[in-house]
C-alpha cells in the first residue's frame, strides 16, 4: 500500500511540476529552459511566507501570481524575438534561468533553507500511515489536470489555442491573435512553474539550485508525451512508477536517472512519443 | 559586364584575416612560451585549468558552431578523461604503464560512449531537438553513475590525492598551452578545408547533403568520436594536473558553462571560444571570490544578450575592427572533370518502377505505378496538382518512402534504402525550392555536390573545381562562373536554381529527377535551362525525369510524356498523343470520372473513352485548359 | 531578521574588521576559513563564521599574535572537492594565507590537503569526522568515531534494548567511514545491521529509503549524512512516515536540531559541545557571542566551537614558536593546549585530541538534555605513520 502511494504522489508531483512546461511547449514548441528558476522562485515564495510567519496556504495564489508576472516579461522580452530559432530559445531561456538564480542569491542568500508545511501530520489509509502534505499533491495534481483540459477544451481561449497549435498561419489568417495567444499561455505556464515550486518545497527543501534537478526530468517528460494534459498524467504515472520502483529495488540514485533514460529510449523507438496522431 | 568588372572579379579578395589571425596566433605562442616567467603560481594554476577547458570547448564550437548540433554533453566526455586519470592513478597506482593504461582508457571509453551517443541522436529521420536532449541527458546519467559508484569512484567526494605526474607548474603550463594551441590550429586547419565546409553544408541543409551521397549520419557520428576523444584527452589532462576529480567535472553544470563560453566567443570561429573560455575562467577565479553575485549575473545576462541579440559573440564584435570575422572568400579554377566512357550498347532501362504504391493510411496517393525509363530519354511527368507527382518522385529516391512494390536505379533494386545509396546507384535529384546552402559559396557547394567523385580534403583547400562537362554547361551558360565567390544566400532566385542544378550534376548521374525546373524563372532563364536539360538527354545520354507545369516547356524538351492522375498512371505517349487526347482533356478539365483499378496502370486513350461518356465540347482545346492552371 | 540583509551585513563586517586592522602599523596575520558558504552545509556555515569573528575580535583587542593582528580570508568551498579546490587556491596561492582554519565536509578536506601541503600551510581542521585523515600539514580537534559512536550504541543496546539497526548516510567519504565503523561497533557489541542505505550528498528525496525501513522494521535508526541540508529532509521525512523507532544521528548538531523545530524531538545526539555544558568558560564564551550577534546569534554548535577554540591554540602555538614560519608551527601545535567551553582540548594524540564526550536528546523546547557523560576519550592511533 505504501508502495501505491508513494507511486502516486511521485507521479503527482511529477505532474504539477511538467504541467507549466508542457503549456508552453504545446502552444510554441519552445523548451522553456527558465522552468528551473520560476520553480525555485515557487520555492523561495513559499520561503518568505514562512518567514513572515504569514499563513502557508497563502503561498500557493502568490506563487501563482509571480510567476505570471515573471512569464510576461520574460516572454516580451526573451522569448518573443526567437520564435524562428527553437534552439537558442532553449539556451536563451536557460541563461535566463541563471538570472533568476542569481538574482534569489543575492536576495536570500546562498544557504538552504527550509519552509512550513500547510497541512502537517499523517492520514492513515488502509491500515497505513502516510505524509498528509504528500497525500493532499494527488487531487490537487487531478483537479490541476482537470482545469487544465477544461481549459483548453471547453473554453474559447482554449479553442483557439488549438487552433494555434495546430497550424500558427490558418489561425491568425483567420483573425485569431497568435501573438496574444502566446504571450497569455506563456504566464500562464510560467505561473504554473512557480506554483509547482511551491508546492513541492515543504518536502525537501529551498536553495537557489532546487529547480535545476527538476528541470531535466520534466523536460523529457513533456517530449515524451503527447499534447494533452491527459496524455501528460498519464505518462507521468508510468515513469514515476518505474522511478519508486528502481529507487527502492536498486538504488535511489539510479532511481533519479530513470526518468532520463527511459524517456531517451521511448523517444529513440518512436520519436513521437506517447501522442497518437 | 565589363571587362575590367570581370578582371576584379576573378582576381581573389585580399586576405585580411589571414594576416590578422596569423598575428593573433603569434600572441598565443608568446603568451605560451612567456607565461611561466611573467605570471605568479596562483594565475599560472588557474590558467592551465583554463587551457584543458578551452580545448573541451572547441569541441563544442566545430559540434555546435560548425556542424549545427547543440550539446550539452560534451562534459561527459571530459569527465570521462578525468576520471580515467583519477580511477586508475588511485587504484592502481602511479608508473608508465599505468600511464599508458590511463590514456589508452581515457580514449577507448570516451569513443565507445561518443559511438554510443551518436547512434542514439544521428539516425534517419531524428530531430535536431532530440539530439539535444540526450546530450543533456548522458552527462546526467554519467554524473550520477560516478555518484552512485560507492567508495571505487568516491562518489560525492570524488577522488584526490593520488599521485601523479611530477611536473613543475611550468612544465605543466607549456603542456596545457601547447596543447590548446595544437588543437586549436589542427582543428582550424581542418574547419577552413575542403572537408571542413561539409560541415557546414550539413548544418545549412541536411537533407540537401542526403541527396548528393553525403552519408550525414555516419559523418556526424564520426565527427562526435573525433571531438569526445579530444574532450575526453583534455579531460585526462585536467585529472593529472589538479590532482581532484568529482563528479561535478562531468556534470551537465560544466556542458552548459562550455555552451556559455561558445556562445560569448563566438560560435563558428574557433579561436573565439578559444579566447572566451580561457578569459572566462580567469576572470570568474578572480571574480567570484570578490563579487561572486554580482558575476554571475554579469555572465548570464551577457550570455542571453548574446543568444538574443548577437548571436555572433562579443569577441567577434570586438575584433571586427582588426579586420576580424571576414572570411576569405577565394574564386578556384575551373576545369573539367573525365567521367567513365557511357556504354552505349547497354540499352537496358536506367529506372524501372514496379507496381509501386504509396499509402498514407487509408489514403492512396499512388497506386501499381510501372513504368520504366531509359537513358537519353527526357520524361515530362505532367498531371494536375494533387495527383501524386512528388510523392512519385520521393518514391524513386528514398528506399523507404513507398508502401510496396520495386525500384530499381541502373539495375539495383533500391529496397529500403537510404536517399545517400539511391544517389550512390546514380541517382540525382533537384528540388522544387532552390534546395542550397545557404552560408557556403558557389564554389564551396560545386565541390562538396561532388564529394561521392573526390573526397574533399581535410586540411588542404583546393584552388581547383573540376566539374562534368554538362555540370561546367549549366555554370557557364548561367553565369555563375563569374560568382564563384558569392554566397549562395545572395543570389538571386533563379541562380539559386541554377545553382542547385549544377550541383545535382556535378555528381555525374545516370538518372536525374527535376522538380519543376522552371518555377519562378524568368523567359530567358526558362530558355536556358530547356537547352540545357535537352542536352543532358541528347547529348550526354542521362536519363531525365521532369516534373513540369509549363506545357510549352515540355513540348520542346520532351521525349516522352507520362501522365499521373489520382495516383495512377493514365497516359503514356508523345506529347502531340497526350496533349490531344480527350483524357487528358478531362483530367484537367476536372470532369474525368475516377480510373479503375487497372493491373498495370496505363489505359489506352480508345479503351478510356468507351468506359466514359463525358460530353466536353471538342473546341475547348485541352492546352488552353491546361494553361488556366496555377504555374 | 530580515534574510535580505544578513550578506550584506556578513560582507560589511568582514569589511569593518579589515578597515580596524589596516589601521596597525604591523603586518597582519592571514587566517584563511574555507566554509561552505552555499551547499550541503551551508545550513551550518553562518554559525562557522561568527565563532570565527569572535575568536578574531577577542584575540585582536587582546593584543593579537605576537604583537601582530589577526585578518580574517572567508572563502567559500561549495560545501564540495571542486569548490575547496577553488577555494583553497585563493586562499593559499593568491592570498597567501599564514594558516588555514576550517569546518569543511570531508569532500572538501581530501581535496584540500594536496594544496595545502604545496603550500606548506598549517591546517587545523575544525570538524568532526569519519576520522584516519592524515597529512603532515594537519591538525584535528572535532571528534572521530572512536570517540562519538559507542555512547549512542551502548545507548540504544542497554537502555533501549535495541538489537536489531537500520544505518542511513551520505555517500562519501564520511558517511560510509562513519557507517563502517558503526556496524562494526555494533556488531561487536552483539547487535545486528538489517539495512545499510546510501543517498548522494546533495540529495534530498529519501523516499526510497524510508519505504525500505519501513520494510525492514528494525528496532533502532542511525543515521551519518552530511551536516546540514541531508540531516533536515530525512529527519522531516522520518517524521512525515510515522517512523517511531530512536533514532541515533551521529552528524546532528545542535545548530540544526533547532532550526528542524518538532522535527528533532527525541533524536540521539553524542556530542563535545552542547551550549548545556556547565562550565564558566562556556557560560563567558555564549555571553560574548550574544553580545557580539545579538538576535543575528546561530545557536553555537558541534560545528563552530571547535572553530573558535582552534583559533586560540595557534596563536598559542605562533607564540610557542615565536614565528609563524610553517613548520615550528606544526611542531608546537602538538605541545599546547586552550581551556575552552569544552574544557582542556590538546591536539597531541596522533595530531587529533581527547575529548569528553556527552550523549544527549533532543528536548520539545529545542534544547539538548544530557543523559550521561564520558571524560577524556581517547582517538585512538588515527595517524601513527605521523609524527
Amino acid at each position: 500500500m505504501a508502495l501505491l502511494l508513494d507511486v502516486l504522489t511521485t507521479a503527482a508531483m511529477l505532474f504539477i511540476v511538467t504541467a507549466g512546461l508542457m503549456m508552453i511547449f504545446g502552444v510554441m514548441k519552445i523548451v522553456n529552459f527558465a522552468h528551473g528558476a520560476l520553480l525555485t522562485m515557487g520555492g523561495y515564495v513559499s520561503y518568505v511566507v514562512t518567514h513572515l510567519k504569514l499563513d502557508p496556504w497563502l503561498s500557493w495564489p502568490l506563487a501563482f501570481v509571480c510567476g505570471m508576472v515573471a512569464g510576461l516579461i520574460i516572454e516580451y522580452l526573451v522569448v518573443r524575438p526567437l520564435y524562428k530559432r527553437p534552439l537558442d530559445a532553449i539556451l536563451a531561456t536557460w541563461g535566463l534561468g541563471i538570472i533568476i538564480g542569481q538574482l534569489i542569491v543575492i536576495a536570500f542568500g546562498r544557504e538552504v533553507q527550509f519552509t512550513d508545511t500547510p497541512l502537517d501530520g499523517m492520514w492513515t489509509l488502509a491500515g497505513t500511515g502516510y505524509s498528509a502534505y504528500r497525500l493532499l499533491l494527488i487531487p490537487v495534481a487531478v483537479v490541476l489536470c482537470g482545469v487544465l483540459t477544461a481549459l483548453l477544451n471547453g473554453t474559447r481561449f482554449g479553442v483557439n489555442t488549438r487552433a494555434v497549435i495546430m497550424n500558427e498561419k490558418l489561425a491568425s489568417g483567420l483573425g485569431i491573435n497568435a501573438g496574444r495567444i502566446r504571450f497569455i499561455t506563456f504566464s500562464l505556464g510560467a505561473g504554473l512553474g512557480t506554483l509547482a515550486g511551491t508546492l513541492v518545497s515543504p518536502l525537501s527543501s529551498v536553495d537557489p539550485n532546487m529547480g535545476v534537478g527538476w528541470l531535466v526530468s520534466a523536460f523529457m517528460l513533456v517530449m515524451v508525451s503527447g499534447h494533452s494534459m491527459v496524455s501528460l498524467m498519464a505518462t507521468c504515472l508510468v515513469f514515476g512508477a518505474a522511478q519508486v520502483l528502481v529507487s527502492i529495488y536498486f538504488s535511489p540514485v539510479l532511481g533519479g536517472l530513470t526518468i532520463a533514460v527511459l524517456a531517451a529510449l521511448t523517444l529513440r523507438i518512436r520519436p513521437k512519443g506517447f501522442a497518437h496522431d | 559586364m565589363t571587362d575590367a568588372t570581370v578582371a576584379a572579379r576573378a582576381a581573389p579578395r585580399k586576405p585580411v584575416s589571414v594576416a590578422g589571425l596569423a598575428a593573433l596566433g603569434g600572441l598565443g605562442v608568446a603568451l605560451v612560451v612567456v607565461g611561466p616567467y611573467v605570471f605568479d603560481t596562483y594565475l599560472l594554476n588557474i590558467l592551465i585549468k583554463a587551457f584543458f577547458f578551452a580545448i573541451a570547448a572547441i569541441t563544442v564550437d566545430v559540434l555546435w558552431g560548425y556542424t549545427g548540433y547543440l550539446t550539452f554533453g560534451q562534459s561527459a566526455f571530459f569527465g570521462v578523461g578525468a576520471y580515467a586519470a583519477g580511477l586508475i592513478f588511485t587504484h592502481y597506482g602511479f608508473s608508465p604503464a599505468t600511464v599508458a593504461a590511463a590514456v589508452g582508457a581515457a580514449i577507448a571509453c570516451t569513443g565507445l560512449l561518443a559511438a554510443l551517443v551518436g547512434w542514439l541522436s544521428f539516425y534517419r529521420g531524428a530531430s535536431p531537438f532530440f539530439a539535444t536532449v540526450i546530450s543533456l541527458v548522458v552527462p546526467i546519467v554519467l554524473s550520477q553513475l560516478l555518484l552512485s559508484g560507492g567508495e571505487w569512484t568516491g562518489s560525492s567526494s570524488g577522488l584526490t590525492g593520488y599521485e601523479t605526474f611530477d611536473w613543475s607548474l611550468e612544465a605543466w603550463f607549456w603542456v596545457s598551452g601547447g596543447a590548446l594551441l595544437a588543437v586549436g590550429t589542427v582543428a582550424w586547419l581542418a574547419m577552413r578545408s575542403d572537408g571542413g565546409r561539409v560541415l557546414t553544408a550539413i548544418r545549412d541543409n541536411e537533407s540537401r547533403c542526403e541527396y548528393l551521397g553525403i552519408r550525414v549520419s555516419r559523418v556526424k557520428i564520426m565527427l562526435l568520436i573525433a571531438m569526445g576523444i579530444v574532450a575526453g584527452l583534455a579531460g585526462f589532462g585536467y585529472g593529472a594536473f589538479s590532482g581532484v576529480v568529482a563528479p561535478e567535472l562531468s556534470g551537465f553544470v560544466l556542458g552548459t558553462e562550455l555552451i556559455i563560453w561558445v556562445a560569448l566567443g563566438g560560435r563558428g570561429t574557433l579561436w573565439g571560444p578559444l579566447i572566451g573560455a580561457v578569459l572566462i575562467n580567469v576572470a570568474s577565479a578572480y571574480l567570484s571570490g570578490s563579487m561572486p553575485f554580482a558575476w554571475q549575473l554579469i555572465l548570464g545576462s551577457a550570455f542571453v544578450a548574446v543568444i538574443v541579440l548577437l548571436p555572433q559573440g562579443l569577441i567577434p564584435l570586438l575584433l571586427r575592427p582588426f579586420g576580424f570575422g571576414r572570411r576569405t572568400a577565394t574564386a578556384p579554377a575551373l576545369t573539367e572533370r573525365a567521367l567513365p566512357p557511357v556504354d552505349t550498347a547497354d540499352t537496358s532501362p536506367a529506372l524501372v518502377m514496379q507496381d509501386v504504391t504509396r499509402r498514407f493510411g487509408s489514403l492512396h496517393v499512388l497506386q501499381g505505378i510501372s513504368f520504366s525509363a531509359r537513358a537519353g530519354e527526357l520524361v515530362g511527368l505532367i498531371g494536375p496538382n494533387g495527383a501524386g507527382k512528388t510523392t512519385l518522385m520521393r518514391c524513386m529516391s528514398d528506399g523507404a518512402d513507398r508502401t510496396s512494390g520495386t525500384v530499381a536505379l541502373c539495375g539495383n533494386d533500391i529496397g529500403r534504402l537510404s536517399p545517400q545509396a539511391c544517389v550512390r546507384f546514380g541517382l540525382g535529384r533537384k528540388f522544387q525550392n532552390a534546395n542550397v546552402f545557404e552560408s557556403l559559396t558557389v564554389g564551396e557547394s560545386l565541390r562538396i555536390a561532388g564529394t561521392l567523385l573526390e573526397r574533399p580534403s581535410l586540411w588542404r583547400r583546393s584552388q581547383v573545381l573540376a566539374l562534368p562537362a554538362y555540370a561546367l554547361d549549366v555554370v557557364r551558360t548561367t553565369g555563375l562562373d563569374y560568382k564563384l565567390d558569392a554566397v549562395a544566400r545572395d543570389l538571386s532566385h533563379g541562380e539559386q536554381q541554377a545553382l542547385e542544378l549544377a550541383m545535382v550534376l556535378a555528381l555525374a548521374p545516370r538518372i536525374v529527377l527535376l522538380d519543376e525546373p522552371t518555377a519562378g524563372l524568368s523567359k530567358h532563364e526558362r530558355t536556358q535551362i530547356g537547352e540545357i536539360l535537352s542536352a543532358l538527354a541528347h547529348r550526354y545520354g542521362l536519363c531525365c525525369l521532369l516534373v513540369e507545369h509549363d506545357l510549352d516547356f515540355v513540348e520542346q524538351i520532351a521525349t516522352r510524356i507520362v501522365v499521373l492522375h489520382q495516383g495512377k498512371l493514365v497516359m503514356e505517349g508523345s506529347f502531340q498523343d497526350v496533349v490531344n487526347s480527350e483524357l487528358v482533356r478531362n483530367i484537367y478539365a476536372g470532369t474525368a470520372q475516377p480510373v479503375p483499378d487497372a493491373h498495370d496502370g496505363v489505359q489506352s486513350d480508345a479503351a478510356f473513352q468507351q468506359s466514359n461518356t463525358s460530353t466536353v465540347p471538342k473546341e475547348d482545346s485541352p492546352r488552353s485548359t491546361i494553361s488556366k492552371e496555377p504555374t | 531578521m530580515n534574510p535580505l540583509f544578513s550578506s550584506f551585513r556578513l560582507s560589511a563586517l568582514a569589511a569593518a574588521s579589515l578597515l580596524a586592522v589596516s589601521v596597525q602599523a604591523a603586518e597582519p596575520i592571514k587566517i584563511g576559513v574555507p566554509v561552505g558558504l552555499s551547499g550541503a552545509n551551508s545550513v551550518v556555515a553562518p554559525a562557522v563564521v561568527q565563532s570565527s569573528q569572535l575568536a578574531v575580535d577577542e584575540i585582536n583587542a587582546a593584543g593579537g599574535i605576537l604583537g601582530r593582528q589577526v585578518q580574517l580570508e572567508i572563502a567559500d568551498d561549495g560545501s564540495g572537492a571542486v569548490g575547496a579546490q577553488k577555494a583553497f587556491d585563493t586562499l593559499v596561492f593568491q592570498k597567501k594565507v599564514d594558516a588555514v582554519i576550517g569546518m569543511e565536509t570531508s569532500a572538501a578536506r581530501s581535496a584540500a590537503l594536496p594544496i595545502v601541503a604545496r603550500g606548506k600551510t598549517p591546517y587545523i581542521y575544525t570538524s568532526f569526522y569519519e576520522g584516519r585523515s592524515c597529512s603532515k600539514w594537519m591538525y584535528v580537534n572535532g571528534w572521530v568515531p572512536e570517540q562519538q559512536v559507542a555512547p549512542v550504541v551502548d545507548y540504544f543496546t542497554k537502555e533501549k534494548k535495541a538489537k536489531t539497526f537500520f544505518l542511513i548516510g551520505s555517500d562519501y567519504s564520511f558517511g560510509r567511514g562513519m557507517l563502517s565503523f558503526t556496524k562494526k561497533y555494533i556488531e561487536q557489541t552483539g547487535g545486528k545491521v538489517v539495512g545499510e542505505e546510501y543517498l548522494p550528498m546533495d540529495g534530498s528525496d529519501w523516499t526510497a529509503i524510508v519505504s525500505k525501513i519501513r520494510s525492514a522494521n528494525p528496532d533502532a535508526l542511525i543515521s551519518s549524512t552530511a551536516g546540514g541540508a541531508p540531516n533536515v529532509s530525512l529527519a522531516k521525512q522520518l517524521q512525515g512516515a510515522g517512523l517511531k523507532q530512536p533514532y541515533g544521528n551521529l552528524a546532528i548538531d545542535e545548530g540544526t536540531a533547532k532550526t528542524m523545530g518538532a522535527v528533532a524531538t527525541g533524536m540521539y545526539l553524542s556530542a563535545s559541545y552542547l551550549t548545556s555544558i556547565d562550565t564558566p568558560e562556556n557560560k563567558r564564551f555564549i555571553e560574548a557571542m550574544t553580545k557580539k550577534f545579538g538576535n543575528d546569534l546561530k545557536t553555537p554548535n558541534e560545528l563552530s566551537e571547535p572553530q573558535y577554540e582552534a583559533f586560540f591554540l595557534y596563536k598559542a602555538a605562533v607564540e610557542k614558536a615565536g614565528t609563524t614560519e610553517s613548520e615550528k608551527v606544526i611542531a608546537a601545535l602538538a605541545e599546547v593546549s586552550f581551556k575552552g567551553p569544552r574544557g582542556v582540548v590538546q591536539m597531541n594524540k596522533s595530531r587529533h585530541a581527547a575529548l569528553a564526550m556527552q550523549l544527549g536528546e533532543v528536548q520539545a523546547d529545542g534544547s539538548i538534555k544530557i543523559l550521561q557523560t564520558f571524560p577524556s576519550v581517547d582517538p585512538g592511533p588515527q595517524c601513527p605513520n605521523i609524527k
